[in-house]
């Protein structure tokens, strides 16, 4: 069912966790809450399920299906909840935990003790851990643990399912394995999801749409596609992975730094200013002389072939007054960089092939 | 240098625990087993038997109760005033028992604060049965708290927050997932509850007036009978609370093992945040 939550804010004390955010999420979509540790992801998901409530306005409300349920306790909301540690009850056996929902529910709409044990059967089918039934989850691994988490979750039929750093506490190889695995099963029951994390990989491979949260505010709702290529904030570039930050200034509409005007991807007012000019180190390029377009001059500090990419450190001259980090970071094909045979300490030219320039906001 | 080190610690334990052990039951025994029956058996003896096995169910159900309750608030819950609650469970056992016991006198006796009032309704408290109980569950209430906060802080709320959100009701929450995750600490705690709330002496002894085959408690019978130099029959009553103590000894440990298991988690369940 589709989720939308409008004008919600939490306070604790005095530190504000969420200020005014509004959401909407559609049926059957999968969307990730992604931000840094205490951007107020997790307290949205939290209100979400009734386990925090929002600061008391008239104006804010949640919504699951069209229906409000802000005055539901969490016990009547029917949805699942994913923990990052899974939270398993560790005295029952995998069976038991996913049976969990169904053995509460009031008589009269309890199923069957035959029907509770044919969905746990499915469930245990479809997380693949049938043979664990009887199994305490002290005996099974991270990943396993988290999947029956997930059974557990599911076998309440639930309305949305909400997911809380659910790979967050494993080593990163069954991470990817679960995340894929997560993209299969919702594919298989396109339940409407929304998934809390920080690692903006996740984010990227697994989401429908992802929003970006910073400080209690959402900076930008968009596909992953569109959030990465076409960044709404300087925040929001930041947070979606390594970026090199030269200062610069806008001139007749276009950025330039170190007396070069760089490509950017997006419209810039005309008139002068002091621009942030963000650059991934992919979109970088290495010249060992002075081409159209090397805006800055600098000297290699590092090279590490061993990987897909070349990863070449620099830092800009002296007197370049570019500089807004100690270092460039540059990303080559490894065709580009046996072309340049460069070494260790050759002074050389960096060229922006692309970039997101954001003005400087000096009104506030 | 190991050897010396186990010789002191077992002279010791011998010397201070086995030889007083020994000697209850040798002295309890020594005018012969007709005698020691007919000591445990007699009014007075079995009066105070009942008193203390009274006052003992009494004060473990209260604490319970409340052992539960101020674990789970403290626990589970943020609250205004909760290092206060955390600093008073642990009352009892800094001030001295006789203390507690007078200031129970002071508030309920003829001349306490709540004297007069209740002397007009005509209920007694102190020199009285419900003196005894309340004095015992004063004493003893900070054992089954103590043994839980620890246990149910360190299980956090995320399995309560599970069940809730799989559409438990707040009792379903308690009986199926809270209540077997501190079974075995619960019960080590009402263990030593009761095993306080059956030998203790001090409070007791203020307010109880040590009236014959009315208020005394099993220690009280005791010392009453020690004091009347009937020592064969002293000693056989304070066999009966030895055996408690070996009991309980005997029923702690097994807990202990029981606790210790079924409290290891698994080393990934640790993480960093």
């Amino acid at each position: 069912m589709p989720i939308e939550v409008r004008h919600v804010s939490r306070t604790f004390g005095e530190w504000t966790a969420l200020r005014d955010v509004s959401l909407t999420v559609n049926q059957g979509e999968l969307v990730t809450l992604l931000g840094p540790s205490g951007s107020g992801k997790t307290t949205l998901l939290r209100i979400i399920a009734g386990l925090e409530e929002p600061d008391p306005n008239p104006e804010s409300l949640v919504a699951i299906g069209g229906a409000d349920i802000s005055r539901q306790k969490p016990d009547e909301r029917r949805v699942g909840f994913v923990f990052q540690h899974y939270a398993l009850f560790r005295h029952m056996s995998v069976f038991e935990n996913i049976a969990f929902g169904l053995r509460v529910r009031p008589k009269k709409v309890r199923p069957l003790e035959k029907e509770i044990r044919r969905r746990v059967g499915e469930l245990l089918e479809l997380i693949q851990l049938g043979r664990w039934a009887n199994q305490y989850p002290s005996q099974l691994s991270g990943g396993q643990r988290q999947r029956v988490a997930l059974a557990r979750a599911l076998a309440i039929e639930p309305s949305v399912l909400l997911l809380d750093e659910p790979f967050g506490a494993l080593d990163a190889r069954v991470r990817q394995e679960l995340r894929r695995w997560l993209r299969t099963l919702h594919a298989r029951i396109p339940v409407t999801s929304v998934l809390v994390t920080h690692d903006q990989e996740e984010a990227l491979e697994v989401a429908d749409r992802i929003a970006i949260m910073n400080a209690g505010r959402i900076e930008q709702f968009s596909t992953p596609d569109e959030v990465f290529h076409h960044p709404a904030s300087a925040f929001v570039v930041k947070f979606l992975g390594n970026v090199n930050l030269f200062h610069g200034r806008v001139e007749a509409g276009k950025a330039v730094i170190g007396g070069q005007a760089v490509d950017s991807s997006r419209a810039l007012p005309s008139d002068g200013g002091a621009a942030r000019v963000f650059v991934r180190p992919h979109e970088l390029d290495i010249d060992i002389h002075r081409l159209p377009g090397a805006a800055v001059r600098a000297r290699v500090l590092r090279i590490q072939s061993a990987g897909p990419m070349v990863r070449v450190e620099l830092t800009p001259a002296d007197d370049e007054s570019v500089r807004a980090e100690d270092t460039i970071n540059v990303d080559l094909t490894h065709e580009r960089y046996r072309d340049l045979a460069m070494r260790v300490g050759d002074a050389v030219f960096v060229r922006v092939r692309d970039s997101r320039v954001f003005v400087e906001d000096y009104s506030i | 240098m190991r050897l010396v080190v186990i010789l002191v610690a077992v002279a010791f334990v011998a010397l201070l625990v086995l030889l007083p052990v020994i000697a209850v039951f040798t002295e309890a025994l020594r005018k012969g087993f007709a005698l020691y029956v007919a000591s445990i058996t007699e009014h007075d003896a079995l009066s105070a038997v009942k008193l203390t096995l009274e006052t003992a169910a009494i004060s473990v159900a209260a604490n319970l109760v409340f052992g539960i309750a101020a674990s789970w608030a403290i626990a589970k819950f943020e609250f205004p005033g909760k290092s206060i609650l955390i600093s008073l469970i642990d009352l009892p056992f800094a001030v001295s028992p006789v203390i507690s016991g007078l200031v129970f006198v002071l508030l309920f006796g003829a001349q306490g604060i709540f004297g007069r009032w209740l002397l007009d309704r005509n209920i007694q408290i102190v020199f009285a049965e419900p003196g005894v109980i309340l004095a015992t569950i004063f004493v003893t209430f900070p054992f089954i708290a103590r043994e839980l906060i620890p246990l149910m802080q360190e299980q956090g709320v995320e399995e309560e927050e599970a069940a809730v959100l799989l559409g438990a009701s707040a009792w379903q929450t308690f009986r199926r997932v809270t209540l077997p995750n501190i079974r075995w600490a619960l019960l080590y705690g009402v263990v030593l509850c009761n095993a306080r709330a059956m030998g203790e002496f001090g409070a007791v002894s203020v307010v109880s007036g040590h009236i014959r085959g009315r208020t005394n408690t099993l220690p009280l019978h005791v010392e009453i009978l020690y004091n009347e130099y009937n020592f064969s029959a002293a000693f056989a009553v304070a066999s009966l609370l030895t055996l408690l103590a070996v009991v309980t000894l005997i029923v702690k440990t097994l807990l202990e093992w029981k606790t210790r298991r079924g409290h290891s988690t698994p080393v990934e369940d640790v993480y960093a945040d």
